[in-house]
């Protein structure tokens, strides 16, 4: 799939996931499209790579999971944010401000 | 961690989910292409083109649940049981060493558990102290097995709240008990009322015994009966409350069941009765006020409060006991004594020992035999892994080719130590299934070693999940560490080396310094059971001292079945005269007490010959009729036998003549003639010395065969005791003897059970129980031990010729002769060998010390023990390296070279 698009930066995926989940509790399909039309295809998120992020956020425990109907009707699994997940969106959210922040600096500096 | 381990197995619900997940996935995605206008086909492949390979997703998930780790841990435990199957003479050899170490460790753990560590199925078990006191506060008549105590210490004991919760006091005792029909000897617990209610222990029926039991002397006839005694007794009746029990035949009522775990705080000794101290003249006759003087006859036991530690109580209480030995100087009763004995007697303190698993005279024998088997099948469970570790590197040789191309294929070192190691565990992990299955087998067996009849009522060969979680950490740590060899030696493992042919020859060295260890344990192992085996032997070669072939004795206590003393010993005496005239008697006679149990009738004495000698420890006594020391075929040396002189006139207390054993003369008299001194019982400044040396007898055991004590003997018809041990040397079988001497007991008192008939052969053999099970379990051990290292040391030398043989062929080809080839192959064997025993020796050495009081006429480092042990084990070594080294010898050098 060749495109302007530029792959998702390691270890963002994670946060994102948060991010998206946080708003309201969605299958790993819907994360997917969610993640589609939030970065309006900037980001090419690998959807194979989308289900063992799930497994590894559940398994931390930031994540629960339950099935339940979808709007299809059909059984899905559904991911929601856990209160220590809430957390951890905090941090990462600061700790990638942060980050945006000093780049943000390192290149003001370059110009001048 | 825990939660991957779960997730191990819960792995199959996990698939499912990850399946459901995924379908749903490609499902709704095929559905929205569809949507926007792609044929199904289409939609299909675009949607699993984005998600990618479900497969791989499905791996990179697993890694989330498991971590790769373990996952790779699970594959190389399968892939290391598909191996074993592969080669099932290898994977025997391994279990069978790890079971039998295993195994070993662990019936042995299971007594050491039961018999020393285990804490009483109580309240708090770890609060309880054991009271007792330095010797010098032992001035006053004593009877009982250890830590003897009065009841009135008790008493004060219990007032001190400051430390103690409370304090309670125990005895055990024989009684005579029937529960209507038989009369049958049993145990009974004669405890204070605070007894139960301290301990926490509550009744499975009806209740327990309480304070007020123990109130008025001889008014609350009641008692409490154990679990196991209601089950077995009476059929675990139900109406058993109310119900009338006689012991010594006096009526008791039966006012509950103790609690099913509680068994007394005696591991060894299994009361079926509890009665209150307020009955203690009811069971056990004789004495008369035993709550009040100060008699030592009980076991102290206290419960320390919340928060004080022992070390506080054992302080805080010596102004108290100092106090209360003051006060006793003073009263009534108390024994004149030497200014030296009040000296003794005013230093003596009070101390306190940590009691969790109660007071036990058997833990006290066996404590010592029982943690030097422990040592030894540690040892032997360490060879067992030395043996697996040799196995595996003999194995990761034959295995060279698969292990470098594996390497090869990029498959890291460290991956291919985990696969060692789980190797090994499977192996350690089978052996200890296997052996944790056995191990109640081998307790039995343990069991039937032990010395009393009680232990085996007392002790249980079940597993437990103590026992099981033992068993399982004992393999868990085998497993590990028998893997350690293989996995650090495929660490060093050369690529290229492998490549070129495999000449590989580090894992040789290893294995050769596993060989040498295995070497140094099995020297311990052979050593300790040599020393053992001489020990068994020594005693057995002494014997008793008396003629014990077609002797038979039994035991009567006619006190209780309620005689009087002077109604018992007329009682004894027609039985002893029925005995006498019977036709399957040679010869027979009565002693007051029975010989080889391990206790006795003592006393210190005061010998008067010129000065007054008061004998530095307790002489053992007994009293005997005239007939005794023919019966039991023991000599007198010099003087007389007992006779109607000794008759005392009436009126006259105390006996008149006494005969005394050599070790008596030899030991206070310096050898002097002891013919027609005084001696007298006691050891204060107002004994009378008029009990006349009659006669000098040789030395025999009294207590048991290690027993080489003094010994005084009076004249048993002058004690007039009831209670007896009647010694029959009998004509024809003993078996046959038996019936013929129950009937005459019988015909005398039908209520008065006839307690330990048995043979001296068979009394002499129980004697030496824990001998017997130190030198049989010793020696087994050992015999393993000296195969695995024998089978370990084989294995290297052939593996070396293996490798050897192309230099070998050249050194023949080149001249040298065939001794030179057989010589390099002993050569090594004889330094691994000699290694291992300048290894082992210190050990032994070490070792030696810890088992002194174990052994008998022969020292831990004993130079001929030593040099057997050595030789045994070079022998045993030097032939297991002939087979490889005669085949080193005929190695044909063209053959040789050309195999290359």
């Amino acid at each position: 799939m060749p495109s302007s698009r530029f792959p998702i930066p390691q270890g963002t995926l994670d946060m994102l996931i948060l991010q998206i989940v946080s708003l309201e509790p969605a299958h790993g399909y819907g994360i997917a499209q969610r993640l589609e039309q939030i970065s309006r295809s900037v980001v090419q998120v690998n959807q194979g790579s989308l289900y063992p992020a799930l497994h590894r956020l559940e398994q931390k425990q930031w994540l629960r999971a339950e099935w339940r109907e979808s709007e299809t009707g059909r059984e899905a699994k559904f991911y929601s944010l856990t209160a220590a997940g809430r957390k951890q969106l905090v941090v990462e959210k600061d700790s990638w401000a942060r980050l945006a922040c000093a780049v943000q600096l390192i290149f003001g500096e370059g110009n001048r | 961690m825990i939660r991957q381990l779960t997730n191990w197995f819960r792995r199959r619900k996990l698939e499912g989910g990850l399946d459901r997940e995924l379908r749903y996935h490609l499902d709704r995605r095929v559905s929205d292409l569809e949507k926007s206008g792609l044929t199904i086909d289409e939609a299909r492949r675009q949607a699993s083109l984005e998600l990618g390979g479900v497969a791989q997703i499905q791996e990179e998930v697993r890694d989330v649940w498991l971590t790769q780790w373990l996952r790779d841990f699970a594959y190389d435990l399968r892939f290391s049981a598909r191996s074993f199957l592969r080669t099932p003479s290898f994977t025997i050899t391994a279990v069978v060493s790890m079971m039998l170490g295993i195994g070993a460790t662990t019936a042995i753990y299971s007594l050491v558990d039961q018999v020393l560590l285990h804490a009483l199925p109580v309240r708090e078990p770890a609060r309880l102290v054991l009271v007792d006191s330095t010797k010098g506060q032992q001035v006053a008549d004593g009877f009982g097995s250890w830590n003897l105590m009065s009841y009135p210490i008790c008493r004060d004991l219990d007032a001190q709240k400051q430390f103690f919760e409370g304090a309670f006091c125990r005895a055990l005792t024989d009684v005579n008990l029937s529960t209507g029909a038989d009369y049958h000897p049993a145990t009974a617990e004669i405890v204070s009322g605070n007894y139960f209610s301290l301990l926490g222990v509550g009744p499975a029926l009806g209740r327990v015994l309480t304070q007020q039991d123990d109130g008025v002397p001889n008014a609350n006839p009641v008692a409490v009966i154990s679990y196991g005694f209601w089950k077995t007794q009476l059929g675990g009746a139900a109406d058993v409350l109310g119900r009338k029990l006689i012991v010594n035949m006096h009526s008791f009522v039966v006012v509950g069941v103790a609690a099913s775990t509680f068994r007394g705080i005696d591991v060894g000794e299994v009361p079926s009765v509890w009665v209150p101290v307020s009955m203690s003249d009811e069971v056990i006759p004789g004495y008369t006020d035993l709550r009040h003087s100060s008699t030592r006859w009980m076991q102290v036991l206290g419960r320390l409060n919340e928060g004080v530690t022992l070390k506080q109580a054992q302080v805080g209480l010596q102004p108290w006991f100092k106090a209360m030995l003051k006060e006793n100087m003073h009263q009534a009763g108390f024994p004149k004594i030497t200014p030296e004995q009040m000296q003794e007697y005013l230093h003596s303190s009070l101390t306190l020992t940590a009691a969790p698993q109660g007071h036990s005279s058997l833990r006290r024998i066996l404590v010592q035999p029982l943690w030097v088997l422990f040592a030894a099948t540690t040892v032997l469970l360490g060879l067992a892994c030395l043996n697996v570790s040799g196995l595996f590197l003999a194995r990761g040789s034959a295995r060279d080719r698969e292990i470098g191309t594996r390497l090869a294929l990029g498959a890291s070192r460290g991956r291919l130590g985990r696969q060692f190691l789980a190797d090994s565990l499977l192996i350690a992990l089978t052996g200890g299934v296997l052996g944790a299955a056995l191990a109640p087998l081998a307790v039995r067996a343990l069991i039937a070693f032990l010395p009393k009849n009680t232990a085996a009522n007392a002790l249980h060969a079940g597993v437990d999940t103590r026992l099981l979680l033992f068993a399982f950490g004992v393999s868990v740590i085998a497993g590990v560490l028998s893997g350690l060899a293989p996995a650090w030696q495929s660490g060093r493992r050369s690529l290229v080396l492998q490549q070129r042919g495999g000449t590989a020859f580090g894992g040789v060295r290893l294995r050769k310094a596993i060989v040498t260890a295995q070497i140094a344990l099995t020297l311990t192992l052979v050593v300790g059971a040599t020393l053992f085996v001489r020990t068994l032997d020594a005693l057995m070669t002494k014997g008793p001292g008396f003629v014990t072939s077609s002797l038979v004795s039994f035991t009567l206590a006619s006190s209780r079945n309620g005689y009087s003393n002077t109604d018992g010993s007329r009682l004894i005496r027609r039985i002893d005269e029925a005995i006498r005239n019977s036709p399957i008697t040679q010869v027979s006679a009565v002693a007051g007490f029975p010989l080889l149990t391990g206790g006795s009738w003592n006393n210190p004495m005061t010998i008067q010959a010129g000065k007054r000698i008061i004998t530095d420890r307790p002489v053992n006594l007994n009293a005997v009729t005239p007939g005794f020391f023919r019966t039991m075929g023991i000599q007198i040396l010099a003087g007389r036998n007992f006779d109607e002189r000794d008759a005392r006139p009436s009126g006259e207390m105390g006996f008149r003549s006494a005969i005394v054993n050599e070790s008596f003369v030899k030991r206070f008299l310096d050898g002097r003639n002891p013919l027609g001194l005084g001696i007298g019982m006691g050891s204060g400044p107002d004994v009378k010395t008029n009990i006349e040396i009659v006669g000098v007898m040789s030395d025999f055991s009294y207590r048991g065969l290690r027993d080489e004590s003094e010994q005084v003997f009076v004249p048993f018809l002058e004690a007039g005791s009831g209670n007896a041990t009647f010694y029959v040397r009998v004509r024809g079988t003993p078996e046959s003897a038996f019936q013929t001497l129950r009937t005459i007991a019988r015909n005398a008192d039908p209520r008065l059970p006839v307690m330990g008939l048995r043979t001296l052969d068979e009394q002499v053999s129980r004697s030496l129980n824990t001998e017997h099970m130190l030198a049989t379990l010793s020696g087994g051990f050992s015999l393993l031990a000296l195969v695995l290292s024998v089978v370990g040391l084989y294995g290297v030398m052939s593996f070396v010729v293996t490798r050897r043989t192309r230099e070998i062929g050249i050194r023949l080809a080149l001249g040298a002769d065939r001794w030179s080839a057989i010589w390099m192959v002993l050569r090594d064997a004889l330094l691994m060998i000699l290694a291992g025993i300048g290894i082992g020796l210190p050990v032994v050495w070490f070792l030696g010390k810890l088992i002194v009081s174990q052994l008998y006429e022969v020292k831990p480092f004993d130079p001929t023990v030593i040099t057997m042990a050595t030789l045994v084990l070079g022998t045993a070594g030097l032939s297991a390296a002939l087979v490889p080294a005669h085949r080193a010898s005929g190695v044909n050098p063209t053959e040789s070279l050309r195999a290359e």
